[in-house]
């Protein structure tokens, strides 16, 4: 058969394409969404997009651990022991799903770090970097929810001190605990809480707080690296600079990171799955209670200074990464020309790195 | 003439002034030489007076006549340089202050009665001074009040007698009123047991009150009171005189974990002992014993100390019976296992505990206690004295090495066939149990669940356990019997790990096939990606 008799019969999905073509008129959405040109000089290095992609893994393996798993005191670790231990494939699921929220928190901020540096938060961009802060608090907060549902001795009693730092916050750290644990103590509202906003408020949340950051960067495109976007009719440059299709060019690109990603996640699940530590039991604090990595800094902060000042200084600093782009009026994008900026930034850097290798030591 | 005469009068008057001046000086630098030398009899300046007050209790004389402590009449000022122990060689003790001991007279088998003394209607007249005489008075009353006589209202009359509502000094401390002093070493026992062997009056504190009892029939006690022997542990000398700790007070010497210690004060001192002919390195060695360790290592209060074995207030002698026999007080099970032996039944000459286990070195039991290394000779009669009683010869079983099963039986006897069998029973299932702890360790690291292996590898270590203890019925179908149990169990929880092994390397298999096809996936993506950027401008 020819080259030309070939594309003159069309395969079954282009059939089905047409025929919900001619009814809805999806091409001209799909056309809009997808055929979209961004600047050839933009390194994204595929972070926000592998994040993303892992969030979709964590909804799919996350869907399917819901099947087995019972949020209640008596039964959630067992049921947690089953899926590892007798549910067919339940070890790779769970394993996949622990490591990719690893991934995730990793990624999500590898992708803020390359915006930062490009300068990709200053005007006209601030909102999709303040929506992008809030993601990565959702994130956070995906695994801190998470990390309690297995109810094993490690869950229960990060839980506990992690928990207790919320308590410490002034003026509304008390109502905050109770509201966290549902209660005085970590108890079976605890879980049944936790596991409401691991699986309901948490995904729709963020998948439709995903989906407005996408939006935003769909309506401007992406930044430039190496022009700075303020003044906001910048079509001119943009039509004289190089572009990329997005469609197919840069989304091949991006599926081949995508799938890098996943064949990591299955190498690391095979050769390190996820274990479980003995059931909890509240009555029998285990010798060296820590939480996850990423609250590593945070918790040895509070080792080291003052409870309120432990917890105020994280709370400005997540304000100021939130305001930064109306707190930045350098609008220099060029690192070299951001001197202040960069430097802040290896500071913070170095700071929680010390922190949390420190913290993972003592 | 007149300036004459004047002049005359001027060195007069200065030869005068001299000799006035010199008389001076040199008197002056005699009375400091007279002072520096103290043996000089005191200057007779008249009788001195005798002493008014007994003597019972007193050895200081200066901490209250030096300064004029209370009524006692303060030092002249030629008396400064006077010490103690001058005091009596002119002043002379009245006659008949010395009481005999209230206990002179006691009964052998009769309980001590309590110093009689005038009530103390809520007085303690004694503290009161003595807080505030300074030096070694001051120490013991203030700790007398942090102790636990202190902290319940025992005051310094129920021990020292006296009348404790005045503070008359030769009211308070006359022996009249029941005051002895400071009891004699000998009387200690006593003293304490006076109230301590009181059931009525301990029953208010919940205390026990057969330590007296026991104490006087204890190698300590029977020295004391038969041999009149006062280098022997008395009460005070591990609780404490004015600084008594409950036993329970982690601080008190009686602390079960700073028993060994405290006995080993006397015991393992080479000097101190020197009379006595008995070792004095128990405590080196029961510090590397199971028992010793776990007491003083890893602070396992319930681990034995000396007195666990040996009695406290009890004391016995190594050899007796009370103490070979209590180890069962402990390590029931393995007793009631060792009763249903053959040993059990030989008599006064069996094999007991210590035969196989020493005493002081006690070491984690294993299977290299049943046999010698090089097998052993015996005549016939290293144990029989003839054909119906056996000999029982310590010293074969002094050196660890020689507590084996064949330093007594025949290399070539029944009793070995079936000692042979239990040995193998038990390496048999030692290491079917071994191997199963290994592979489920192996399956763990590698990150398989093995609960469920591990909760089967606990019941094969209980058997096993039982079945070492077992070994003390010396049956040997009751431990093959165990045996047989654990190795059950072992081989259970073994092939579960062994499967769980084997499905990880299905899951690296499994995982090596996904990673190649994803990795054919990447390259063709990659291909097509070359492709649309060599078709861009
Ligand atoms: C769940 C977390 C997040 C997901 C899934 C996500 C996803 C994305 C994606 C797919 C892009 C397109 C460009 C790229 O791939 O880099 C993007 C761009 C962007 N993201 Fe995020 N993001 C997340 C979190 C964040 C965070 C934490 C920030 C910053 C605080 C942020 C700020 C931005 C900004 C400013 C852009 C525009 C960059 C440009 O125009 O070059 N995002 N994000």
């Amino acid at each position: 058969m020819s080259e030309q008799s070939l594309q003159q019969k069309p395969g079954l999905f282009m059939r089905a394409y047409d025929w919900l073509d001619e009814r809805y008129q999806v091409r001209q959405l799909v056309n809009a969404l997808l055929h979209v040109y961004i600047p050839r000089n933009a390194k994204t290095y595929y972070l926000g997009g592998v994040t993303m992609f892992l969030f979709i893994v964590q909804v799919i393996t996350g869907s399917l651990l819901v099947l087995y798993y019972q949020p209640t005191p008596d039964t959630a670790y067992d049921s947690v022991l089953r899926i590892t231990s007798t549910v067919y494939f339940g070890w790779l699921i769970r394993s996949i799903h622990a490591w990719g929220a690893n991934f995730m928190i990793i990624f999500c901020m590898l992708h803020m770090l390359r915006v930062f540096i490009q300068g990709a938060y200053k005007p006209p961009r601030e909102v999709t970097w303040n929506a992008g802060v809030i993601l990565l608090l959702m994130t956070l907060a995906f695994g801190f929810t998470g990390y309690l549902l297995p109810w094993d001795q490690r869950a229960y009693w990060a839980t506990v001190v992690g928990s207790e730092s919320a308590g410490a916050i002034p003026v509304v750290g008390e109502q905050l605990l109770l509201f966290l644990r549902g209660g005085v103590d970590v108890t079976s509202a605890t879980l049944t809480r936790f596991f409401g906003l691991h699986t309901i408020f948490l995904p729709v949340g963020l998948a439709l707080l995903l989906g407005f950051h996408l939006v935003l960067i769909h309506q401007q495109g992406l930044a430039n690296p190496d022009r700075p976007s303020t003044d906001i009719d910048d079509r001119e440059f943009r039509k004289k600079s190089k572009t990329l299709p997005f469609f197919p060019h840069y989304a091949v690109s991006e599926l081949i990171a995508w799938y890098a990603i996943i064949g990591l996640l299955i190498v690391l699940a095979s050769i390190f799955p996820m274990g479980l530590e003995e059931e909890a039991n509240p009555l029998e604090t285990p010798p060296h209670i820590k939480p996850e990595w990423y609250f590593l800094a945070l918790y040895q902060l509070l080792k080291l200074v003052p409870r309120t000042l432990g917890i105020i200084a994280p709370l400005l600093a997540v304000l100021a990464l939130f305001f930064l782009p109306y707190l930045d009026r350098n609008k220099a994008i060029a690192p070299r020309k951001r001197r202040f900026a960069m430097s802040m930034m290896i500071a913070t850097l170095a700071g929680l790195i010390i922190f949390t290798i420190w913290g993972w030591l003592s | 003439m007149t300036r004459t005469h004047s002049f005359c009068k001027r060195l007069m008057g200065t030869v005068l002034w001299g000799m006035i001046l010199s008389i001076l000086i040199l008197t002056m630098i005699g009375a400091e030489l007279a002072q520096a030398q103290p043996e000089d009899p005191p200057s007779p300046q008249g009788p001195a007076p005798p002493i008014t007050h007994t003597l019972v209790g007193r050895s200081n004389c200066l901490i209250c006549h030096a300064t004029g402590f209370g009524d006692a009449a303060a030092n002249p000022p030629d008396h400064v340089d006077y010490t103690n122990d001058v005091c009596e060689d002119c002043h002379e003790a009245a006659p008949g202050t010395t009481p005999p001991s209230p206990w002179s007279d006691l009964a052998p088998d009769a309980l001590p009665q309590r110093i009689e003394h005038p009530p103390t209607e809520g007085k303690n007249s004694c503290v009161d001074c003595h807080l505030v005489l300074g030096e070694t008075h001051t120490e013991i009353s203030e700790q007398w009040q942090e102790s636990v006589h202190g902290q319940s209202d025992v005051g310094c009359v129920e021990c020292h007698g006296g009348d404790a509502r005045t503070d008359e000094m030769n009211l308070s401390m006359d022996p009249a009123s029941g005051f002895i002093g400071v009891p004699t070493r000998a009387d200690i026992p006593h003293v304490c047991g006076s109230c301590h062997a009181d059931v009525e009056e301990m029953r208010q504190y919940n205390l026990p009150t057969d330590q007296y009892v026991k104490y006087i029939e204890s190698v300590h006690g029977v020295r004391l009171q038969t041999f009149k022997d006062v280098n022997v542990a008395v009460c005070t000398d591990c609780h404490g005189t004015h600084d008594v700790k409950k036993a329970s007070d982690p601080t008190a010497a009686v602390y079960p974990l700073n028993v060994p210690e405290l006995c080993a004060s006397c015991h393992a001192d080479p000097e101190y002992m020197a009379s006595y002919n008995i070792p004095i390195d128990q405590f080196d060695i029961y510090k590397t014993s199971v028992h010793g360790r776990a007491l003083l290592e890893d602070q396992d209060v319930r681990a034995p100390s000396c007195a666990s074995c040996h009695g406290s207030h009890a004391a016995q002698p190594p050899d007796s019976e009370e103490v070979v026999n209590v180890c069962g007080k402990c390590h029931t099970a393995t007793e009631a296992y060792y009763k249903e032996s053959r040993h059990s039944r030989i008599g006064e000459n069996a094999p007991k505990c210590w035969t196989c286990h020493g005493t002081h070195d006690v070491i984690k039991p294993d299977e290299s206690m049943f046999l010698h290394e090089e097998p052993t000779e015996q005549e016939c009669t290293t144990c029989h004295v003839d054909e119906n009683t056996f000999r029982m010869d310590k010293a074969r079983f002094a050196n660890p090495e020689d507590r084996r099963c064949d330093t007594c039986h025949h290399e070539n006897s029944m009793i070995m066939v079936q000692v042979q069998a239990i040995l193998d029973a038990l390496i048999a299932a030692d290491a079917s149990y071994t191997l199963a702890e290994e592979t489920i360790q192996e399956a763990a690291t590698r990150g398989m669940i093995v609960s469920d292996a591990e909760n089967q590898l606990a019941q094969a270590r209980t058997s096993l356990i039982s079945a070492r203890a077992a070994v003390h019925t010396t049956k040997l179908p009751m431990i093959s019997q165990l045996t047989e149990d654990a190795i059950a169990s072992a081989q259970e929880a073994y092939s579960i790990a062994h499967n769980r092994l084997r499905e990880n390397e299905m899951r690296r298999l499994a995982m090596i096939i996904a990673v190649v096809v994803i990795l054919i996936n990447m390259l063709a993506f990659y291909a097509l990606k070359r492709e649309l950027y060599s078709q861009l401008d």
